[in-house]
């Protein structure tokens, strides 16, 4: 689906591996790759995407390395980040 | 010092105007990169006259008197002694800055209306989906149908059409015809006539099929239904269904008022509902020392904003506005006011939802809910409302649905949304999420 070449930074996602390009949030490398889930709500675990992809309606938070409510739409990828869906 | 608040193109075109005299200029922008929703860094997407934020861009890098802050989110802004402090946080470590004199940028983003389904994955804004293209290089999805109502939905579908993204089609709620109610607007403006000869040759060239009074009223995760709808949104007759993976829904934009109201600017109620702030002829806003541009001073688009950028920077340093800058400014307001007229948001969607449907997407809160806040519970406000149901009390603030919220409770009470409220829910005391511990151990 990406419309860009060049695979350059590798990372993880629920403990998958997942390549993007640098520069590409979170958000935009996991869809890149087909990604249809960042995670799970929390009271009635509805998947849930990218809703406004600017850092409004924090629909999309992640843990990227550790650190919780981090919106996978603005967050770029490094290489090397462990990200793993919001309980 | 003056620090401006926004790198879109109000903030850019503030920032290379207060360049121009001896002050420090200060730029603080949320983003990693410089552009705002409207320019996005080094995007190739094809768009009318897509490359004129060169300029603004190298001022940024280049301009020795410029500071540029990237990815600084301000949470809270105070008054004191030696001017306005901005307290922001950036990469995790919060830091302040103080100002004498501070431009307010801080745009918009897209207004969302429920619809049975939308908290699907897939269901997103046009700009989101827009910023996954020209911000990123992604197409959103397999097969993208864009719905809502504006101009901005054209050039959110021929980007992702000539990017090479299947698109299932336009379904915008209003009809073209509407712009017969605005002949000055549009004698006023033959750059806007032009960039939409711009699109629609854009679409015939990448054949998208537009349909208009038709509205996505549900969305199963691979269909969207499509209804025949009146003017108010409300449903005539469900018509179709359209395949598709991404629906981009947007109806207007929402300014982000939230730190000149901190500040306490005066804030007051545009004829669509809309909360913007009250400024005079020179972007002045109603405190001392604040001047506001762009979007949170009614949507208006990118040569509003600019237009904006340039008079309050001249207006900060003291300096006289031109007259072709006021006229100029005149005439994209009256544009501006056509938009309204042309692309109404009635509240006809309540009607298109389950009762089982999310309103809010934090708090995940259902339309049944909210409506038993009332019947059952007796509420009879939002606030109120609120405090039951939890809606609007989630991360993002209430920014996605406070007003919905509101208009779905006055819809349930009989009654209208009061300019107070409308302002209240547009307000909050924090304008950002900082956590405890980023708070105490902040670098001062």
């Amino acid at each position: 689906m990406s419309a860009s070449t060049g695979s350059e930074v590798s990372f993880t996602f629920n403990g998958a591996a997942y390549e993007g390009v640098p520069g590409q949030s979170i958000a935009a490398a996991l869809m890149a790759s087909g990604v249809r889930e960042l995670r799970a709500t929390r009271f009635h675990k509805e998947p849930r995407l990218v809703f406004c992809g600017i850092g409004v309606c924090f629909d999309c938070v992640v843990v990227v390395n550790g650190v919780a409510n981090q919106r996978a739409c603005l967050v770029e990828i490094a290489q090397n980040d462990e990200i793993v869906s919001s309980k | 010092m003056i620090a401006i608040i926004g790198a879109g193109p109000a903030g850019l075109a503030a920032a290379m105007t207060a360049a121009e005299s001896n002050e420090q200029v200060v730029v603080i922008d949320s983003a990693p990169r410089p552009g705002g929703q409207y320019w996005r860094h080094l995007s190739k997407v094809e768009g009318y006259k897509s490359s004129r934020s060169a300029k603004y861009f190298s001022a940024l890098q280049e301009n020795e008197k410029i500071i540029y802050i990237s990815g600084a989110q301000i949470w809270s802004a105070v008054h004191t002694e030696n001017g306005i402090t901005l307290n922001y946080l950036a990469a995790g470590i919060e830091s302040s800055i103080t100002a004498e004199k501070v431009i307010l940028a801080t745009g918009a983003h897209d207004r969302a209306i429920p619809f049975t389904g939308w908290e699907r994955p897939g269901v997103m804004t046009p700009g989101a989906a827009q910023a996954l293209l020209k911000g990123h290089n992604v197409i959103a999805g397999q097969r993208i149908l864009i719905t809502g109502t504006g101009p901005f939905l054209l050039p959110v579908a021929v980007g992702l059409a000539a990017a090479g993204a299947d698109v299932a089609g336009i379904i915008e709620a209003h009809s073209p015809l509407r712009w017969l109610k605005s002949p000055l607007a549009l004698l006023l403006n033959p750059q806007k006539s032009i960039e939409l000869i711009y699109y629609l040759r854009k679409i015939a060239k990448y054949k998208l099929k537009v349909s208009f009074n038709r509205a996505v009223i549900s969305f199963d995760g691979k269909s969207a239904t499509i209804a025949k709808i009146d003017t108010e949104l409300r449903i005539k007759k469900k018509e179709s269904e359209i395949d598709c993976d991404v629906i981009a829904a947007g109806w207007g934009f929402t300014p982000d008022v939230t730190l000149g109201g901190i500040l306490g600017c005066k804030q007051v109620v545009d004829r669509d509902g809309t909360v913007i702030f009250a400024v005079d002829g020179d972007q002045r806003s109603s405190v001392a020392n604040i001047w506001i541009a762009g979007e949170a001073t009614g949507i208006g688009g990118a040569d509003l904003a600019l237009i904006e950028g340039h008079i309050a920077a001249l207006s900060a340093h003291g300096l006289t506005i031109p007259l072709r800058l006021r006229f100029a400014r005149y005439r994209s307001q009256k544009f501006a006011t056509a938009l309204q007229v042309s692309y109404p948001v009635g509240n006809g969607w309540q009607g298109w939802i389950e009762q089982q449907s999310r309103i809010c997407r934090c708090e995940e809160v259902s339309l049944g809910e909210i409506c038993a806040s009332v019947s059952e519970l007796s509420a009879n406000d939002a606030r109120t409302s609120k405090l039951f149901t939890r809606a609007g009390m989630g991360m993002c603030q209430g920014r996605i649905c406070s007003r919905n919220v509101s208009e779905i409770i006055a819809s349930q009470t009989n009654c209208q949304v009061t300019e107070q409220e409308r302002i209240g829910y547009s307000n909050r005391p924090i304008a950002a999420p900082i956590s405890l511990g980023a708070l105490a151990d902040g670098i001062k």
